[in-house]
């Protein structure tokens, strides 16, 4: 698998969605379907070391607490902060971005929000706009392409994956294939929470990964993170 | 209240109306479109501060995931035990 935006190996995204913070590294293994039991030790052992999950003992032992997910070094381009539950409930994944950011005065951060479903849109549209973010909304396929065509290019985009009419898989691949637009961080927005459904997401670039029903203060932490802004 | 807190309110002064539309699409056995306001109330019930719902839509969600487009009359049982449960959580 390519893994798009992101730095780990396709053995290790695999693995890290996996994690639920209370598995044993058995559990773990017997849950990687046809990845080898040494292939998963291997890659616990990797993302221990780059920083992306911490353990509560060694991975050695019989247990490790994944649970805490936090953005590797510094020195890692490609930083992610991210926490995970394998329970199919809740996904929180956010790539930090390569470089801070900081607004000049005045200047106002614009978010693409698409959202079917009327009052969660209003929902993270009061939410942002309370934060001093810009909020462009759109539901289906038209609206999409209307507001990604209108001045200014927004900043970052929120995307739902089940929408009327379009995938919100097909709709990041296509942002990914745009030259105007490709560079703009894509957060899935979802409740499709399977592992697959993350897979799936960032391995078309997606930039960051939220699983509903969320915490609206998560969607807005997700933004800053991949804008590399101060949260 | 502030803004968040008018839009739960609102959220669930305009419950009553979804469950209705979601037991209309049940009696239809409109199968696809119980399964996509299923997933939307599931994903909107959690965040606007109903977990409990937002669990048992899921659930029921899932259940005609795995029951394909045709339910035949034991699943249909077993998705009216979980309808009934969706409606008793929003309660």
């Amino acid at each position: 698998m390519s893994s798009g935006r992101t730095a780990l190996s396709s053995t290790e995204l695999s693995v890290l969605v996996l994690l639920d913070g209370k598995s044993t590294v058995a559990q773990v293994q017997a849950r990687a379907g046809s990845l080898p039991a040494k292939a998963v030790e291997e890659a616990l052992e990797r993302l221990l070391r780059s920083g992306h999950i911490a353990p509560a003992v060694d991975v050695t032992s019989d247990h490790i607490d994944p649970g805490n997910f936090f953005a590797a070094s510094a020195s890692e381009s490609e930083a992610a902060a991210a926490t995970l539950q394998a329970n199919g409930y809740f996904v929180k994944f956010a790539q930090r971005a390569a470089q801070p950011r900081n607004l000049a005065a005045g200047e106002k951060i614009t978010v693409l929000v698409v959202e079917d479903d009327p009052q969660l849109a209003k929902l993270v549209r009061t939410y942002f706009q309370m934060e001093g973010m810009e909020t462009r909304l759109a539901g289906n396929r038209e609206e999409i392409n209307a507001a990604l065509r209108q001045p200014p290019k927004p900043d970052a985009i929120v995307l739902d994956v089940m929408l009327p009419d379009i995938d919100g898989f097909d709709v990041l691949a296509r942002v990914r294939q745009h030259d105007a637009v490709k560079d703009i961080p894509v957060i899935m927005m979802t409740a499709k929470a399977t592992r697959e459904a993350v897979l799936k997401g960032l391995e078309r670039g997606a930039s960051g990964y939220i699983t509903k029903p969320f915490n609206i203060e998560t969607v807005l932490v997700a933004v800053k993170t991949v804008l590399g802004l101060r949260k | 209240m502030n803004p968040l807190e008018e839009l739960q309110a609102e959220y669930r002064r305009e419950l009553p109306q979804k469950l209705e539309t979601i037991a209309v699409l049940w009696s239809a056995r409109r199968v696809a479109e119980l399964h996509r306001a299923l997933h939307t109330l599931a994903g909107s019930a959690g965040t606007f501060g109903l977990p409990q719902l937002s669990a048992a839509a899921r659930e029921a969600e899932s259940y005609l995931e795995a029951c394909g487009p045709a339910l035949d009359a034991r699943q249909q049982a077993g998705f009216q035990q979980l309808f009934d449960a969706v409606v008793a959580s929003a309660a």
